[in-house]
């Protein structure tokens, strides 16, 4: 079965879906590739349940979105949805606080509402081609084979696939040792008790000592717990040591290392805690997420690869087309983040550059797998900034079908 | 009952890397402003244990127990804390 398309954007997280609507909406006939079944990537699959990314930097200043567009689109629905008026002040940042399951609802509606965009689930990317008018693109579905061709294509996979499958020099990977380790997110329900810092503080400390006693595995010394916007549901993250040097997020027998990881740790602090704290005394065990948050694979290599050093200086470009606005929140071990303000509390720009390369016309990237250095990613990767990002793309996308 | 000095404190944050600051800490220095945060703190209580033989609480793990070196050790030193 063939499909044609003037765009298709592989990857449904949060970068792809935006770059899908701004395809669709400036009129482009678009198909969106999602591997799982729903869109939202990270923040429905793994249960990132902040919205980071979405607001100015400077927190002296009363919150304001960083970038409009469907960024906003999309922070305003769940504010609407969640009941909230304003963002959370945590620290020196701004964040909203999200629900995957309605993150996965908005992404529906905003997608149904377009005719010319259509989602196809299920859907493996396993093989692409350059041809003169454009992109060939095979896929699997159950070992159902589809060839689609588009003129326009944007990488959303957060993984660089199509540099991956087409051509590797396209593409870099940061060592394993220093990969951005992956989040493991669960759903606990019917924690009792006021959950502030306080109470964060005494549990994070019990965990600890069971961590040094050998009741829990060393994984959950940095596990946290944070409540979601709907009373009764607590999130616990655990940052994964994932083998550190040996991490491969490209080799399968690993990933599913990972996984079991997570599981472990995840269970072994819920009935460790349904022991020992009254609070936990009645939670039933916590709902897994689909997988594990995978912050850092691999990223294109386009004609400007942006750096932390650019963004810490506040740098600001001509042909910029987003704002960032998180800090370089580094996580390259399990014992919690290492971050790197920008110098002033003010945006950086993002530039086009960053979403393509001149010797590939009409392939264009956005959201994890932009061109970006690895201190720059530990800002970029988040989720505010790809909705921001891919929707750049989109439209980049659009006025390359439109001029060709 | 440990005699614990906040120079002993200021010694221990620094070998186990526990803030990462840019000048020395003083023992009235904001040990949060610093850098300490929750799982920093939780990594100094575990030395703190080890290294005085204190115990210190899940309940008792809170900022203004950690808030300076000077603090921290007047309070593991009382007389009122009970001992590991």
């Amino acid at each position: 079965m063939n499909l044609e398309a003037d765009v298709i954007v592989a990857g449904g997280g949060s970068a792809g879906l935006a770059a899908a609507l701004a395809s669709a909406r400036a009129g482009a006939r678009t198909l969106l590739l999602e591997r799982q079944a729903m869109l939202g990537g990270m923040g429905t699959h793994a249960l990132v349940h902040t919205f980071c990314g979405l607001f100015h930097p400077d927190v002296s200043l009363p919150w304001a979105w960083l970038n409009p567009g469907i960024s906003v689109e999309i922070g305003q629905a769940m504010m609407e949805r969640t009941n909230q008026s304003a963002p959370d002040l945590m620290g020196k940042v701004y964040v909203l606080r999200q629900h995957p399951s309605l993150y996965a609802q908005i992404a529906d509606d905003l997608c149904r509402a377009e005719p010319h965009l259509t989602l196809l689930t299920g859907c493996e990317w396993t093989a692409l081609r350059q041809e003169e008018a454009g992109w060939h693109l095979e896929t699997f579905t159950r070992g159902a084979q589809k060839r689609l061709r588009c003129k326009a294509l944007i990488d959303t996979t957060g993984d660089a696939t199509g540099a991956r499958l087409l051509n590797p020099d396209w593409c870099q990977q940061t060592e394993g040792g220093k990969l951005y380790r992956p989040a493991y997110i669960s759903a606990f329900h019917g924690i009792q008790g006021r959950h502030d810092d306080a109470w964060r503080l005494t549990i994070g400390a019990m965990i600890v000592r069971a961590v040094r006693d050998g009741l829990l595995p060393q994984a959950a010394m940095g596990a946290a717990f944070r409540d979601s916007p709907f009373a009764g549901e607590t999130f616990l993250t655990v940052d994964l040591e994932a083998g550190q040097g040996d991490w491969d997020p490209f080799d399968p027998m690993k990933r599913a290392r990972v996984e079991q990881e997570g599981r472990e740790v995840a269970l072994g602090v819920w009935q460790f805690l349904v022991r020992e704290h009254a609070d936990f005394k009645h939670c039933p065990p916590p709902m897994l997420p689909t997988k594990a948050g995978i912050r850092e694979t691999a990223r294109y290599i386009g004609d400007y690869v942006i750096t932390g050093d650019d963004l810490a200086a506040n740098r600001r470009f001509d042909d910029e087309i987003a704002l960032a606005g998180w800090p370089m929140e580094k996580r390259e071990n399990a014992r919690g983040p290492k971050f790197r303000y920008f110098d002033e509390p003010k945006p950086a720009g993002i530039p086009a550059l960053c979403l393509y390369r001149a010797d590939a016309p009409g392939l264009f990237f956005a959201g994890r797998c932009l061109s970006a250095d690895h201190e720059a990613l530990a800002s970029l990767r988040v989720m505010g900034t790809c909705m921001a990002t891919g929707e750049a793309a989109g439209k980049l996308a659009v006025a390359h079908v439109k001029s060709n | 009952m440990p005699d614990i000095s906040p120079t002993a404190v200021i010694a221990l944050i620094a070998e186990h890397h526990i803030v990462e600051s840019d000048g020395p800490l003083t023992p009235d220095s904001d040990l949060f402003a610093q850098g300490l945060d929750s799982l920093a703190m939780m990594q100094l209580m575990l030395h703190l244990e080890r290294e005085f033989g204190v115990r210190i609480t899940p309940t008792e793990m809170t900022r203004n127990h950690f808030a300076t070196a000077t603090i921290l050790a007047r309070w593991l030193s009382h007389p009122n804390r009970s001992a590991a």
